[in-house]
């Protein structure tokens, strides 16, 4: 339960800031109070459907119910979980999608410079 | 403009109808790996057809791993004779999915796509939640990495 609040907090947070809304601005909006909305963006209450789609309307938005394949617990994936670098995921969360997609392509590029390079060498040798 | 880039603005250009899907998918979403191909799911219509013809067509499009000089015939009719194609180009390789295990067909991954401004035109990606999806029931052994990553990956976007 705690992670569909968080969940959906953050996703009322995500489309008032795309909206360029102040809190106050969508409460307005919505015929609400700021501190209503700051709840919600703490993930605080049990928003109503009718709550979320009065402000999802509020942003020019709908909102769309569904069901996703639940988690399914593998110990294998957990074992190479354990070894993931998030700091690497932190750092590319940060980035825009266009600049890690940007990114990956210039990877992409470096790498193969980095095989021509190295197939030269070889060739030289 | 890298190879990926020049890629994507040839199926944008044409109109062509895909869904990125894969490692440049899964980067787009934050993911930290490198790949070196663009795996794409596409609509099998006849138009869409035409348009990857005419997308990929100034780029050399062959078969991946073939001997050069095999006879090649990029058309629609060799579209629609196949499903899945491994190919090269001049911009880099790309794969074109007609079906994907556990996933199905463009029309059947549409719902579990989101839409991404990328390079100026809009782009579906395949969401995280079922490129975890698909990596399970494709059952490599080398998508376990993968898969794990994607986890954690969702985690740290939902705030667990």
């Amino acid at each position: 339960m705690y992670k569909i609040a968080s969940q959906t907090a953050r996703v009322v947070r995500e489309a008032r800031q795309h909206s360029y809304l102040s809190q106050q601005q969508l409460a307005d909006a919505m015929g609400t109070s700021q501190s209503t909305i700051a709840k919600l963006e703490r993930g605080e209450g049990n928003p109503t459907i009718e709550t979320l789609a009065r402000c999802a309307a509020a942003v020019g938005m709908v909102v769309r119910v569904e069901f996703v394949p639940a988690a399914i617990r593998d110990p294998v994936v957990d074992r190479y979980k354990h070894d993931v670098d998030r700091t690497l995921l932190r750092e590319n969360l940060r980035k825009s999608v266009g600049e890690r997609v940007r990114t990956l392509g210039e990877w992409q590029d470096n790498v193969r410079e980095l095989q021509r390079a190295t197939k030269e060498a070889r060739r030289r040798k | 403009m890298t190879q990926l880039e020049q890629l994507l603005r040839a199926l944008n250009d044409a109109g062509v109808e895909y869904i990125v899907v894969g490692g440049v998918a899964a980067r787009a979403h934050g993911s930290a790996r490198l790949t070196d191909d663009l795996d794409i799911s596409y609509a099998r219509t006849p138009a869409n057809l035409g348009r990857i013809i005419k997308a990929l067509a100034p780029l050399s499009p062959y078969l991946r791993g073939a001997p050069p000089g095999l006879p090649f015939d990029w058309s629609v009719a060799t579209l629609r004779a196949g499903l899945n194609f491994t190919l090269t180009t001049s911009s880099g390789s790309i794969d074109l999915l007609g079906e994907i295990t556990g996933g199905g067909e463009y029309e059947a991954l549409l719902p579990h796509t989101i839409s991404i401004v990328l390079f100026g035109a809009d782009v579906l990606l395949l969401d995280i939640p079922w490129l975890i999806h698909v990596k399970r029931a494709a059952g490599r052994p080398k998508d376990f990495e993968v898969i794990a990553e994607l986890e954690a990956l969702h985690e740290e976007i939902e705030g667990r």
